[in-house]
């Protein structure tokens, strides 16, 4: 991932400044820098947000396609993860620098939101054993600045939110094959239901305190991380921790209390900045990627 | 300014694709009216004084039909009556998705400059276009489409109402919802109907109104309700799965209850099968030459083909009649006949064309309903709505099934009304040559060019002649006979150099290939080739040089080719004959000029080639050819006499085989995949049942197993004191024979021609008239390196393709001339009355004899069962086969005498009646000749 060299001097002055609660850009300890919101950005595809936090801007395009059911679930349907580490974002991604990220992203995000409690995957099923849909979520990393699995996460909330599904009934001849039928009506769709969705909130360990949200700098002055990813009742579905470093339990303890706390916070604001945006329908003032 | 437009769409893997489209508003969109001096626009289509005569729209204004009105009433918008019409974007999409040939007709009024019809792009235009809403349907967000549109146009004109006297826009919807939005808008809204009904100066176009909806349901109220057609999404499955049988339409001439299902078998079983269908219910609204899917009945409902001639007899008739006459099929038939029944459960592909015919007026005198039945009688009746019955009533309309043109074609039983007619009943292509065709014939004066010199034999020293029927200008081959220095003799058959004049490809070729043959019709010729080409330049008319291809042999005395060469040449032809002073000149001793020379050795070769051609096989059969005498002012035929046959006649043809035969040898050797060849297939065994029953009930034995075997046993075939037999028996045997078709050699394995015994055969001969001999030239030229080679001509899919039209259009051209000639015979009978003749039992049916006049060459059926008598005792055996009417039993061959009369009690379908006089049979035969005429009587008891 994209790495600052950070000077000693300068490590003091972060870790200072964290123990204080006073971190460089002037949040505190579990403040998130600002974040920019927009979703249906991607014509072409079935839902999709773009995210800016700090400097990270990530793209989430979510395309609905009909599939099979996997066997050992066949009244459900799946999501497919896929993260594209642009060479837009850093010159360490050209190539296939970006692939191995890309891989851990994906999975973890995989691990965070392919289940039943996260997302109701029965809803994405047509016809139990034989049609459901497959969600793929693509993840385009446009700029790299720390903390990306928040700024996915948020993203992915966002676009699934915007997804719509078109409406599709099934209908049988007498001969036993079975027609997929499409309504011909474009507003005609099926929304998902993204209550449950969880966020990821990562907790970096700077010194003997923790930050979200961190920096690139403050990332470097960090040898360990926690990612939890925390529904808006503060349950938590999955944790993970990433570094080389250790942690000892009473700190992991500590993270998750803050990381539950924060993570319960970014809900619901980011829930009402949802809806607010889908009210306004089309009068909306598309930014894009210029504004 | 940009929008997009998003849908999705199922592909064809069963996903689901979201597409998303651009879609560009524009604000330079001109209006097209003459009065609108805001829109820049260079030229206007619309006119300032648009003005239709309406009793509604008393203003000019300008139509907006929507896309229902432009679909279901084309032949409205079509009328030159109607201009000045605006058609919105919206509504020419639709179309084009909905119906490709309204959509082509549409496209070609828009052409129209006359028309004024103007396309509007409203759904480019900033203010015009609307985006779908939530909840709304595409049908519902067009319909507003053109109601905003409407609306923009009539603000838009009003800016310029000062210099104009209120120039007003109509939108023209069947649609009552749309209508109501409309009013509500504040637009100018009428029904298609009761907008043309308001066109006062033009009460004609009301006929041409299609039905609305509402008026649909009546009259499938009636009674005989037919099962529903399936849709085609099941028939496809069932097709697959092979619970249906996909196959061509085909009504039986006879019985109107009864048709046939030609189904092409599948993989390498590529043999018919035919379906029978019997029965209204099972018909199910099939027309002729549809594309239908059938269902095979159980074999336990299987029937035989009934042998009843059954004629819809026009007038209207009660559904119970229809149930009786269907009850009249089920006969119990033996099981061995029975044959694979169905019925049809849906139709793939109809195959409607418009269709010449009459009316029958309704006895109602105030109904507006009528029956229509076509001339052609494997159609069923079609039912008409019009006010001008009684204008309507004795002319030969045109209806379209499925629009609705009623066009006049003339008073019926004149003589170019009826020729016009059977030439679109045989779907003859006769219309004269277009300026795209005749564009491509050569500049007159034409010249041999000292280039074509070049690349030709000069044979024009040659003492070549003509020998064809007189009258006939289309001459296409010639023949030379001479003696060369070693004592054989050399034998030239010149043929037109078509292919000279006809290039492949452009449009002269196109149409030529299209129309496939001349047709002849009694005193007419529908030529296939311009009449420069088939009357002059290509004709090898005497005296003149024309160009040639010609085919020349090495011939001993003994007629055995030695030698085969062909070239293209110039010749000159020395004389023109017919064939009656071709046989004088041969006759006469005391001429002894080089061009009898030449015909008396062509005719001494020919014998002997016929002879080992009969030796091998072919065979002569018999078929009886009428010609009439024309009356040389009206045309009418005044005398009709069957053809005579002279030795002359024999000779060409034999030299003519002979070409053929040499030339398809030559374009197989050359081209094995792509050569063009006729064959004449053997008939199957069962065909000649009736050839050989019918000869045993005269004690002949006739032999089958091979075409020498029948030729020889027809030879033998004589009954004493019955001269005509053999001529009758040969008859027979022709129509027991199959149909030689054309077909390209890769794609068959079997060439043998049956009936002229040959293993290989073409058609070389008539490049006028024919088209499948321009081919054959195109190949024998690029075989001797005289021209070169085009793709088309080396595809053999391409080839069959063509053939097969050949083919249709071989065949319609029979059929064609056949009507000709018995509307011919028709006419002639009409100046003669009632005439007495002696004829022969050709066939014999369950209710009916079918009799052969050989004066006059024409077949006539003696009913025995009729609608107002009471019918005979009448008992049929299938074997012999013969008819047993009260005590006398008909064989074939019987002697019958028959009174001959025109029967016009229907003058759709004028037919020749024939009565029995002789045997005598008390109730059943006529007394004699000169009583009233029994059609008359039948018109009175009705």
């Amino acid at each position: 991932m994209a790495t600052v060299q950070v000077s000693e001097a300068e490590k003091v002055y972060i870790l200072h400044g964290i123990r204080d609660d006073l971190r460089v850009d002037g949040r505190g300890c579990e403040d998130y820098r600002h974040m920019e919101i927009e979703t249906d950005v991607v014509s072409n595809t079935d839902g999709s947000a773009k995210v800016t936090l700090g400097h990270t801007a990530v793209l989430v395009g979510v395309k609905a396609e009909i599939g099979k059911p996997r066997p050992a679930v066949p009244a459900e349907g799946y999501l497919e993860f896929f993260v594209d580490c642009s060479a837009n974002a850093t010159p360490e991604f050209e190539g296939r620098g970006g692939e191995e990220l890309g891989t851990k992203l994906s999975n973890t995000l995989y691990k965070v939101f392919n289940n039943k409690r996260s997302i109701d995957l029965k809803s994405l099923c047509i016809c139990a054993g034989e049609h459901c849909w497959v969600l793929y979520v693509d993840v385009l990393l446009l700029q790299c600045d720390g903390n990306l699995y928040d700024a996915i996460s948020v993203a992915i909330k966002a676009a699934l939110f915007n997804t719509k599904i078109p409406k599709v009934h099934i209908s049988s001849d007498e001969e036993g094959g079975k027609e997929i039928e499409l309504s011909d009506d474009p507003y005609d769709c099926m929304r998902l239901n993204v209550e449950n969705v969880p966020c990821i909130v990562t907790l970096c360990k700077v010194g003997h305190r923790h930050v979200v949200d961190a920096t690139l700098q403050e990332k470097a002055c960090s040898v360990a991380s926690l990612i939890i990813s925390v529904t808006h009742k503060g349950t938590i579905t999955c944790m993970r921790k990433v570094g080389g470093g250790s942690l000892d339990p009473e700190s992991i303890f500590e993270m998750t209390e803050a990381g539950k706390r924060v993570g319960k916070a970014l809900h619901a604001p980011l829930i009402k900045l949802l809806e607010q945006e889908e009210s306004l329908g089309k009068k909306r003032q598309k930014v894009g990627f210029l504004g | 300014m940009l929008k997009s437009k998003t849908f999705v769409k199922k592909t064809r893997s069963g996903g689901v694709m979201k597409v998303v489209r651009e879609h560009y508003l524009r604000d330079d969109i001109w209006c097209g009216s003459e009065v609108c001096t805001e829109c820049k626009q260079e030229s206007t289509v619309l006119q300032k004084d648009a003005c239709m005569e309406s009793s509604l729209c008393s203003y000019p204004h300008y139509l907006v039909p929507d896309t229902n009105v432009v679909l279901h009433q084309i032949d409205i918008l079509e009328d030159p009556v109607i201009c000045n019409v605006i058609i919105l974007q919206t509504v020419l999409q639709e179309v084009r998705h909905r119906s490709a040939p309204v959509y082509k007709r549409l496209k070609d009024v828009i052409h129209e400059k006359e028309k004024r019809f103007y396309t509007f792009t409203n759904e480019h235009h900033r203010d015009t276009f609307i985006e779908r809403e939530p909840g709304e349907s595409a049908n519902d967000r067009n319909d507003r489409a053109i109601r905003v549109a409407v609306k923009w146009y009539s603000q838009h004109l009003k800016t310029f109402e000062s210099d104009t006297d209120g120039l007003k826009v109509v939108l023209l919807t069947n649609d009552q919802g749309n209508k109501q939005k409309a009013q509500d808008n504040g637009l100018l809204v009428y029904k298609c109907e009761e907008y043309v009904k308001s066109l006062i100066a033009n009460p004609e176009l009301v006929d041409r109104l299609a039905l609305s909806s509402d008026d649909k349901n009546e009259i499938t109220s009636s009674k005989v309700l037919f099962p529903e057609h399936l849709p085609l999404s099941r028939i496809q499955t069932g097709i697959k799965s092979g619970s249906f049988l996909q196959g061509t339409f085909r009504a039986s001439r006879d019985n109107y209850l009864e048709a046939t299902v030609f189904v092409q078998g599948e993989g390498e079983d590529s043999t018919e099968v035919c379906v029978l269908i019997q029965g209204l219910q099972n018909l199910n609204r099939a027309v002729h030459q549809d594309v239908v899917a059938v269902q095979l009945l159980p074999r336990s409902e299987w029937v035989a083909p009934s042998s009843v001639v059954l004629q819809d007899e026009g007038t209207a008739k009660d559904d119970e009649d229809a149930e009786e006459e269907e009850g009249k099929l089920r006969t119990a038939a033996a099981e061995a006949a029975r044959k694979p029944t169905g019925k049809v459960v849906g139709i793939i592909k109809r195959n409607w064309r418009p269709f010449c015919g009459m009316l029958n007026v309704s006895q109602i005198k105030e109904s507006t309903r009528h029956l229509f039945t076509p001339a052609e009688r494997r159609i069923p009746r079609i039912r008409i709505e019009t006010r001008q019955a009684s204008t309507l009533s004795g002319q030969r309309i045109m209806v379209a099934i499925d629009g609705w043109n009623t066009n006049f074609l003339g008073g019926a039983g004149e003589k170019d009304t009826e020729e016009e007619v059977l030439l679109l009943e045989h779907d003859v292509p006769h219309q004269a040559f277009s300026q795209a065709v005749l564009s491509f014939l050569p500049k007159m004066p034409w010249a041999i060019t000292p280039e074509d010199m070049m690349k030709r034999e000069d044979l024009r020293p040659l003492t070549v002649c003509s020998v064809d029927p007189p009258g006939c200008t289309d001459i296409d081959d010639a023949l030379h006979c001479r003696e060369l220095e070693n004592g054989n003799l050399e034998v030239g058959v010149h043929i037109a150099d078509v292919s000279h004049f006809i290039r492949p490809g452009n449009a002269l070729d196109k149409e030529a290939a299209n129309r496939g043959t001349t047709v002849y019709l009694c005193g007419k010729r529908i030529d296939m080739v311009p009449e420069l080409l088939s009357s002059n330049l290509c004709s090898l008319r005497s005296n003149v040089d024309r160009l040639a291809f010609s085919c020349i042999w090495e011939i001993n005395h003994k007629a055995e080719i030695l030698k085969t060469r062909f070239t293209k040449s110039v010749i000159n032809s020395k004389a023109s004959l017919t064939y009656a002073e071709a046989q004088m000149r041969i006759d006469d001793t005391n001429k002894n000029d080089d061009i009898t020379k030449s015909l008396r050795g062509l005719n001494k070769l020919a014998k002997i080639l016929k002879r080992q051609r009969i030796e091998k096989g072919a065979l002569t059969l018999s078929s009886l050819e009428v010609r009439f005498h024309m009356d040389s002012e009206t045309h009418d035929p005044i005398d009709l006499q069957t053809k005579e046959l002279m030795e002359t006649n024999s000779m060409v043809e034999e030299f003519m085989l002979l070409a053929n035969i040499s030339v398809a040898q030559k374009i197989y050797d050359e081209f094995p995949e792509c050569a063009l060849l006729r064959k004449h297939p053997a008939p199957p065994p069962s065909n000649y049942d009736i050839l050989i029953k019918a000869a045993k009930s005269k004690e002949v034995e006739v032999h089958t197993d091979s075409a020498k075997a029948l030729a020889d046993s027809l030879d033998a075939a004589k009954v004493d004191g019955f001269p005509y037999f053999n001529t009758l028996l040969r008859i027979l045997a022709t129509r027991c024979m199959m149909q030689a078709v054309y077909f390209c050699s890769g794609m068959d394995s079997d060439f043998h021609h049956y009936g002229l015994a040959s293993p290989i055969y073409t058609h070389f001969t008539s490049p006028i008239r024919r088209y499948a001999d321009i081919i054959v030239h195109r190949l024998l030229a690029v075989a001797i390196g005289a021209d070169t080679t085009y793709p088309d001509l080396m595809d053999k899919h391409k080839q069959s393709a063509l053939c097969n039209n050949l083919n249709y259009r071989h065949k319609m051209s029979q059929y064609a001339q056949r009507a000709s000639v018995a509307f011919h015979t028709q006419l002639f009978f009409k100046s003669r009355g009632i005439l007495n003749e002696e004829g022969f039992v050709l066939f014999v049916r369950k209710n009916a004899i079918i009799v052969l006049i050989p004066k006059f060459g024409l077949e006539g059926t003696v009913f025995f069962d009729s609608k107002d008598k009471v019918s005979p005792n009448i008992v049929f055996e299938e074997e012999g086969p013969t008819l047993s009417v009260e005590q006398h039993k008909f064989h074939i061959f019987d002697k019958v005498k028959v009174t001959i009369s025109l029967d016009d009690s229907n003058i759709q379908h004028q037919k020749i009646r024939m009565a029995l006089i002789e045997p005598v049979i008390p109730g059943v035969s006529v007394p004699a000749p000169d009583t009233e005429r029994p059609a008359k009587k039948q018109k009175l008891d009705r």
